[in-house]
């Protein structure tokens, strides 16, 4: 298990982490949220000792990381490296030789993750000459090259199309099934719905919520309403008799409302029918953007 | 793997990547075609007399010419080609000789066995003429003195250009013994070349990792100290590499072709340039990565390595003094300064005029300052290379490491 308590940094008058924390068990797989500048990639950077945290914890199975844990652990950086001019499958059993695989496993290992991303073909190529996806894709096995215990991948879905997200996605949920701890960092809050169940939101350098996500979603105090109306008169008017709206948008068709869980609906929706017909209506938990809106706002 | 194993990973991947890149294989065939080239061609094109031409005014040009002549072929061995031709060119009066000096005609003019005109300035290879027709008419005159002890002008020549003392030296080596200068010279000048190029490499090097970012990865499973040690091991294995072939090739030339008298190569006239090759290498190689690891992009690895390239332009330049004068005082200093030994300090050994205590005080000094700035240069890299965005200064690189 990784855990990461209260870590500080400052670079100079600016505070980049003050007190942020998270903890990934074997098998779990969790969401490193947070707007640009929250902290995410120095965090990340601190589990591989690239910065050094002024004060704070980070230990992985109860012990202080050192350089041989990181050798266990794989790493996705924000800004994408490789050696533009070295072969994929060269440069993958590179770094699996300095993560300590022997010659033959680096090279197995380099020839199982080209052939399981699809780039088999593509082994003798030398990373420049490879599309900008399927840099992705060599980035993705360079950190799976050596088998890690841990998992650490910031942004990795930037950037991709559909069918290489679906790629990336799938890969990680396997690494999770395999008992490998996995966290990542993405702005593309629906996928991370999808492949978390637990999530981190950090602003500022600081913990604003965390937790698993469905517990997170029943306990916010927010719901998420729509609407399509088909009034005669003015739409707005109407909405504007609702209690507790926190935020509104209106998509040209239906209108999204973020609204107090308490507030009463009976009397609007009476009101609704009175001035015309309802087309639709849903109200529901709030989505994790919802969430991460609320939080970091 | 250990710390060992990991570097010469490292090292390996530079020998392998650079070793087949097309910058480096053909830099290496150019060197060779160079050095090739120099050797051999002379041999097919023979050497060429210097041919020069006299005129002449009156009495007595011509015995001055012959003496000079024959000073001129001094050392040739009879039978072999004259090294000078000098030819003479009669005018009977001083304008049409003029006109001819001053049309090219001929290179100087003689008058009366007393009087020497040139066109203008003489010029750096018009004075050798000059002082070789000096020499000749200094011999005639000679010639007149002792005429009446009845030697002949050639014996006169003989004697003017044999060196009668007999030389000795007490430290037993022959003094006439050229080689020790052919090595310092042609060894400063390969020394100077390495220490600059490889020392270019490891800076471009340390700048690209940089640049392409590779370096994020690298270092989640490298130390910093690491990576930048295996490169310096990697770029100077490929160095000597290049460096051993090109002395090969150009071994194996000269004895092919002859075309040089290869002096006998004395073994610590060999390890001595090791030695500092080795030395020089590494010092200036670790400065270069510190050097190299404050700049995010290209354009700026030039800008900050300009301070180590002046301090080696400046130990070079203080080597050269050395060559002319090993015992001064620049020489002395520069045996001491640690950027300046790896240039002075085998030239000095190689002319045979440095104390033992000075040579291995010099190699203490240079160890010293390379394991010191190791811990220097590692750390400002440690704190540079994970900085990105413009010029890293170096007090910010320094304490950032620190933290």
């Amino acid at each position: 298990m990784l855990k990461v308590q209260d870590l500080h940094k400052n670079f100079g008058d600016i505070v980049a982490l003050d007190g942020c924390g998270l903890t990934v068990p074997r098998g779990g797989m969790l969401g490193f949220l947070g707007p640009n500048g929250a902290g995410k990639t120095t965090t990340m950077r601190a589990l591989f000792g690239l910065v050094r945290p002024d004060s704070g914890t980070i230990t992985w199975d109860g012990e202080p990381i050192g350089h041989r844990e990181r050798l266990r652990f794989g790493y996705m950086p924000e800004e994408r490296g490789l050696y533009p001019k070295m072969k994929a499958h060269d440069q993958l059993a590179y770094l699996g030789r300095l993560h300590g695989q022997s010659k033959i496993q680096a090279s197995e290992a380099a020839d199982y993750w080209l052939d399981r991303l699809g780039l088999a073909e593509r082994s003798t190529d030398p990373i420049e000459a490879l599309s900008h996806g399927n840099q992705q894709r060599v980035q993705l096995a360079a950190a799976l090259i050596h088998d890690p215990d841990l998992l650490v991948l910031d942004e990795p879905f930037a950037g991709l199309d559909p069918i290489a997200v679906e790629t990336m996605s799938e890969a990680l949920r396997e690494q999770a099934a395999k008992g490998k701890a996995v966290v990542f960092s993405s702005h593309q809050l629906d996928l991370v719905e999808d492949l978390c169940e637990d999530v981190v939101i950090i602003n500022e350098g600081r913990v604003v919520v965390e937790g698993r996500v469905t517990s997170l979603k029943d306990a916010a105090p927010i719901r998420h309403l729509e609407l399509e109306l088909e009034v005669e008169g003015d739409a707005d008017e109407l909405l504007a008799t609702l209690d507790g709206v926190r935020a509104t948008s209106f998509d040209g068709r239906r209108h999204t409302v973020l609204i107090d869980a308490d507030s009463d609906l009976r009397g609007f929706l009476a009101r609704a029918q009175d001035a015309g017909r309802l087309r639709h209506f849903s109200y529901t938990t709030p989505s994790l953007t919802d969430l991460f809106r609320e939080a970091v706002q | 793997m250990t710390s060992l194993g990991t570097m010469w990973e490292i090292a390996r991947r530079e020998i392998r990547e650079r070793g087949r890149s097309k910058a480096y294989l053909l830099t290496s065939l150019i060197t060779l075609l160079l050095v090739i080239g120099i050797i051999v061609v002379p041999t097919f094109i023979g050497r060429e007399a210097d041919e020069h031409t006299v005129g002449s005014i009156g009495e007595g040009n011509a015995e001055i010419v012959q003496a000079a002549e024959q000073i001129g072929n001094a050392a040739v061995e009879p039978g072999d080609d004259p090294n000078v031709v000098i030819e003479i060119v009669v005018f009977e009066d001083r304008e049409t000789a003029n006109a001819a000096l001053e049309s090219g005609e001929i290179d100087v003019l003689l008058v009366d066995g007393e009087e020497m005109v040139t066109e203008g300035g003489t010029g750096f290879f018009g004075s050798s003429l000059a002082r070789l027709l000096q020499r000749g008419a200094a011999t005639v005159e000679l010639e007149k003195l002792v005429a009446e002890s009845g030697e002949a002008a050639t014996e006169v020549i003989d004697v003017m250009t044999s060196d009668p003392l007999e030389l000795s030296s007490l430290s037993g080596e022959d003094p006439s013994d050229e080689t020790g200068t052919i090595i310092a010279y042609v060894g400063l000048m390969l020394l100077y070349v390495a220490i600059l190029l490889y020392g270019t490499w490891i800076l471009t090097g340390v700048t690209e990792e940089k640049t392409n970012r590779v370096v994020e990865v690298l270092l989640s499973s490298v130390k910093p100290w690491q990576l930048l040690a295996g490169k310096i091991m990697g770029i100077g294995l490929l160095g000597i590499g290049q460096f051993g072939l090109t002395i090969v090739v150009a071994a194996v030339a000269i004895q092919i072709t002859g075309a040089f008298d290869l002096p006998e190569l004395p073994i610590e006239g060999v390890i001595n340039l090791l030695v500092w090759f080795v030395l020089g290498f590494l010092l200036y190689a670790v400065i270069f990565g510190a050097a190299g690891s404050l700049a995010s992009r290209m354009e700026d690895a030039q800008t900050a390595a300009l301070p180590v390239t002046a301090l080696a332009v400046i130990g070079f330049f203080v080597s050269i003094t050395s060559l002319d004068n090993p015992d001064g005082l620049l020489a002395t200093v520069g045996t001491f300064v640690p950027l300046t030994a790896p240039f002075v300090v085998p030239v000095r050994a190689a002319l045979g005029s440095i104390e033992v205590w000075e040579y291995v005080l010099a190699v203490l000094i240079t160890i010293g300052t390379i394991v010191g700035m190791v811990f220097v240069a590692g750390r400002v890299y440690a704190g540079g290379i994970l900085q990105f965005g413009g010029k890293i200064k170096l007090r910010d690189a320094w304490r950032s490491a620190g933290q």
